[in-house]
């Protein structure tokens, strides 16, 4: 009886990775597919007014939050940078690629989030526990990546120090 | 490998600090335990009363659900005795004339909707009211209730003292 390695504990992680990764990619596909007038300025369904419920009890990030709904138009552009990253991330967990980088970016944005939204639930602790576990979740892969069910697994075969810029090895997956 | 196991332990201290801090910071689960989404709170400071019958209120909504409400349907100025001076009932306060309302955020504005005047979490507005005669100046009491009949909630009463002024 072999006791449990490394490899076996990699073979688990694609269990996570894809729910992790589509809870990003599908809050991308929720406002540019579904319902697009999520991301449109003057419909009602806007998510921009989101921002305004997470004032009263933000962490940290209250005066930019303030700062941000004062100033649409910067409001929007963060909108759309937002749901890029949520979208090109969430896809690069779910199919394994640069596992590492895509899990340090995804608990940034999770945390991040978090500082507005974590005071917010009706039932349960809804954001707050949302924020807490998709973090610790995508830091997890921050450091372990993913090296089975993987885009990764082919590029580490390669290229097993990471991305080679310069004299510097980037651990991207 | 030694670089790894240091940024490793710095990784579960930052993971494990977010999820214990914000725990209670957010609902004082290690202390007192609360949740501000459940139920509307509103905070009135900064209005103002003129002896003119004029009243701007200063009304920011900073508790309760994020999706829903709040809905104010009764406001009250009170003289100092405790005797109410005025009051606008709901249908007053749904038929306000949005140019009677300045929102600091453009998004998610007060407004009036015919039964109540509905002010979204996290906004914060003043409304123009208007007594239909002159104040003696003094010291008045404005008092706001949410349609769950409540004028107060965690701790927060929506109502302020304010001096007249001229």
């Amino acid at each position: 009886m072999q006791s449990p390695n490394v490899d076996q504990a990699q073979m688990a992680l694609p269990i996570m990775r894809i729910t992790l990764g589509w809870l990003y990619f599908s809050a991308m596909l929720r406002r540019v597919w579904n319902v697009p007038a999520k991301m449109n300025p003057s419909s009602s369904l806007y998510v921009g007014g989101k921002l305004i419920t997470f004032i009263p009890h933000s962490l940290f990030i209250g005066g930019i939050l303030q700062y941000t709904l004062l100033h649409p138009t910067l409001l929007f552009d963060f909108l759309v940078i937002w749901t890029i990253l949520e979208g090109v991330f969430g896809l690069f967990m779910m199919l394994g690629f640069m596992s590492r980088l895509s899990g340090l970016v995804i608990a940034l944005l999770a945390w991040g989030i978090g500082l507005g939204a974590g005071w917010i639930g009706t039932t349960c602790l809804d954001e707050w526990q949302i924020a807490a576990v998709e973090g610790a979740a995508a830091l997890v892969f921050a450091f372990a990546g993913s090296r089975w069910l993987s885009i990764d697994q082919l590029l580490i075969k390669k290229y097993p120090n990471g991305l080679r810029i310069g004299r510097w090895d980037i651990p991207l997956w | 490998m030694q670089k790894f196991v240091a940024l490793l332990i710095i990784g579960l201290i930052i993971a494990t600090g977010y999820t214990f801090v914000t725990y209670q910071y957010f609902f004082g689960g290690f202390t007192n335990l609360h949740n501000y989404s459940k139920t509307p709170a509103y905070v009135l400071n900064g209005s103002k009363v003129f002896t003119n019958g004029t009243v701007v209120l200063q009304i920011a909504r900073v508790d309760g659900p994020d999706t829903y409400g709040g809905f104010i349907v009764l406001v009250q100025l009170i003289s100092q005795n405790g005797s109410v001076v005025y009051q606008w009932n709901a249908e007053q306060l749904g038929s306000i004339p949005q140019s009677h309302i300045h929102n600091e955020y453009p998004l998610h504005p007060v407004k009036s909707d015919k039964f109540a005047l509905i002010v979204p979490l996290g906004q914060n507005a003043s409304v123009i009211l208007q007594v239909p005669f002159k104040l003696q100046s003094g010291t008045y009491t404005l008092r706001a209730y949410d349609v769950n009949g409540q004028d107060s909630a965690y701790g927060i009463s929506f109502s302020v003292t304010v001096q007249t002024q001229q």
